[in-house]
């Protein structure tokens, strides 16, 4: 009988190929591959009988031998998303955060010929997942209260979302050598033109809503010593901003005005509409904010956040 | 003699300018990248000649051709001029998957005939010199009717395709199988051999594992004076992808090969502009074969680490 949605061998050496991806790649090592339902269906083959197949050399069984591509393929695999998600790793701790990341391979087996699309869907493996059972001791292990401990899933899917967009970020469409809007660009415009012009945001830009200060949380792994335990900030709904500059990826903590600013013109929207949901959105009155707008919109051009302005006319 | 091109010695190539004779750099690495890998790529490529080696075109398998990877792939090349493009004879997954490993290709007439067409077939797309590598391998097929050696062989007869003969994986796979590697080295077609690479692995009593991660020992020089040898001598490159030294010392590595095939070397088609690292201390560092080691992972595993404020 064929497993649903199975693939059906083509040939000879796709039924050969499609068991040993079967075999190496279960997660429960050779043994439990070859003899799973889906390599029974490809080959069958009764336990001991995998040297019908593969070859003993004169030290090794052919399970053993086996054994070698299973044992890199999982390694290498976890070793890579370790070095996608480093902060993550070692908020969670070595072991843990291979637990996970082995349960997201046999999810989300790696479809891509690159490696650097590996750890895509890792943030939303853990979302839907929820890491709760398994790590709420690891705050608390360390003297953390229950309120911690309730927030550190949702720490943990925060922070995995922050590394992978620090990932993208940093290899993905950048402006290095291209010039940037400047202040006397934004300027120029004139106070009448302002409301309808459009500001288009560099391409490396990235805004992030979390329910967590993550951010933060970051700079603090960052600089704690290896091996310090980093407290589980409180559940504050937080936002950042994400670029990079000179091949470095830089981050800033935004208000919530300002993120709402910033994702409106991001939409394509005119400053003045984009300014007015800010505004709506975050309880402020556009008046109130006329005089912080200023120095935020200085702010962020000094930053390289912009790359050009169309008015109307 | 080239140096394979690794994130961590980024910067030192920038500043140093090394006198080395090329790189070689994995094309899976850059054909995507948008930020700092890729610019310091093309900065490299600049001023060195360079050759693309990767490790997804998964030749063997039997799943169709990635034509997605291909145009890139052939993107890079037009970008940075590679003097060929690489990969290695082997498959990497089936039914869409990838394991990112090196997978071992059941050695039979049919599966020669299915790596051929597929060779010309990515001869044809990419329009620029086209090279295999024999990989380590840990398992063999009961069904596999060919040496490797023959098997390689006609393969590269037949597509009429390079080969890169990796001297470490001869000899890796040689004490995994228990063959004689100076045969498979005595009996591959020496014109098609085009590059050579050199290697470090772990020795894990067992078996051998193709690790990239020490220097290249004794028996695997000696293969490499027979090749080059025979061959008359082709382009010569070092492998290093794990516990990476600092770069004098991986560059001094590669440049132990001059001592090994000596005054043979100026017959060497893509030969070395530049002088030797005086200085460098080497002495007492003389490799052997490492104690058994339970997690060694073959490579390859290629990834770079974000920079971040």
């Amino acid at each position: 009988m064929s497993t649903p949605g199975a693939p059906s061998p083509s040939s000879e050496l796709d039924r050969l190929q499609l068991w040993f991806q079967t075999v190496i790649t279960d997660a429960n090592g050779v043994d439990s591959g070859a003899s799973s339902e889906e390599a029974q269906r490809l080959l069958q083959l009764a336990p001991g009988e995998l040297e019908k197949v593969i070859t003993r050399s004169r030290a090794l069984s052919a399970a053993e031998r086996l054994a070698i591509y299973a044992n890199a393929y999982h390694t290498r695999l976890l070793e890579c998303l370790g070095e996608v998600y480093p902060f993550l790793k070692r908020a969670l701790g070595d072991e843990a955060f291979d637990g996970f990341a082995f349960g997201f391979l046999q999810d989300y087996p790696s479809r891509s010929y690159t490696l650097n699309e590996l750890g895509r869907d890792f943030p939303r493996y853990l979302q839907e997942t929820r890491p709760d059972d398994d790590v709420d001791s690891e705050p608390s292990d360390n003297g953390s209260s229950a309120e911690e401990a309730k927030d550190w899933p949702d720490l943990l899917i925060d922070l995995a979302r922050l590394e992978w967009a620090i990932y993208e970020v940093f290899d993905g469409p950048g402006v290095e050598g291209q010039s940037l809007l400047t202040t006397d660009d934004i300027l120029g415009v004139g106070p009448e033109r302002w409301a309808d012009a459009r500001l288009e945001l560099v391409p490396c830009l990235q805004l992030l809503a979390t329910r967590l200060p993550v951010n933060d949380y970051f700079t603090r792994l960052r600089q704690a010593p290896a091996g310090e335990f980093v407290p589980v900030p409180s559940a504050c709904e937080s936002f950042l901003a994400l670029t990079r500059r000179d091949f470095v990826v830089r981050r800033y903590n935004l208000s919530r005005t300002q993120f709402e600013l910033l994702s409106g013109i991001q939409q394509g929207q005119p400053v003045g509409s984009a300014i007015e949901h800010a505004a709506r959105v975050s309880g402020v009155g556009v008046e109130q904010l006329a005089q912080e707008l200023k120095l935020w919109f200085a702010r962020w051009t000094a930053e390289g956040f912009f790359r050009a302005i169309r008015s109307s006319d | 003699m080239g140096v394979g091109l690794r994130t961590v010695h980024f910067d030192y190539i920038l500043e140093n300018h090394p006198p080395v004779d090329w790189f070689e750099v994995i094309s899976e690495n850059f054909m995507d990248s948008r930020g700092r890998p890729r610019y310091i790529l093309e900065k490299i490529a600049e001023r060195y000649p360079v050759v693309m080696h990767g490790v997804s075109l998964s030749i063997g398998s039997t799943d169709p051709l990635n034509f997605e990877y291909l145009r890139k792939l052939k993107a890079l090349a037009n970008d940075i001029h590679p003097l060929w493009i690489s990969d290695h004879v082997c498959w990497t997954g089936v039914a869409g998957r990838n394991s990112h490993d090196l997978l071992p290709i059941p050695l039979t007439e049919t599966s020669l005939k299915h790596v051929v067409e597929r060779i010309r077939v990515v001869q044809d797309f990419l329009e620029r010199p086209f090279v295999l590598e024999n990989p380590s391998t840990y398992v063999g097929f009961t069904g596999s009717t060919l040496s490797e050696w023959e098997f390689i062989g006609r393969m590269a007869e037949q597509a009429d395709c390079g080969l890169l003969l990796d001297v470490n994986n001869v000899y890796v796979s040689s004490q995994n199988h228990d063959f004689d590697p100076e045969e498979f080295i005595r009996s591959v077609p020496h014109e098609r051999v085009v590059q050579f690479h050199l290697a470090g692995h772990t020795n894990c009593q067992t078996h051998l594992i193709d690790t990239h991660d020490n220097h290249v020992i004794d028996p695997v020089w000696n293969l490499y004076r027979l090749a080059h040898q025979l061959t008359g001598g082709v382009s010569t490159l070092l492998e290093w992808d794990a516990k990476i030294p600092p770069f004098p010392v991986l560059h001094a590595e590669v440049l132990k090969a001059r001592q090994h095939v000596g005054a043979d070397l100026a017959d060497e088609k893509m030969s070395a502009p530049g002088a030797g690292l005086e200085g460098v201390a080497l002495a007492g560092d003389e490799p052997s074969e490492g104690p058994r080691e339970e997690t060694a992972v073959p490579h390859p595993l290629h990834h770079i680490a974000a920079r971040v404020e």
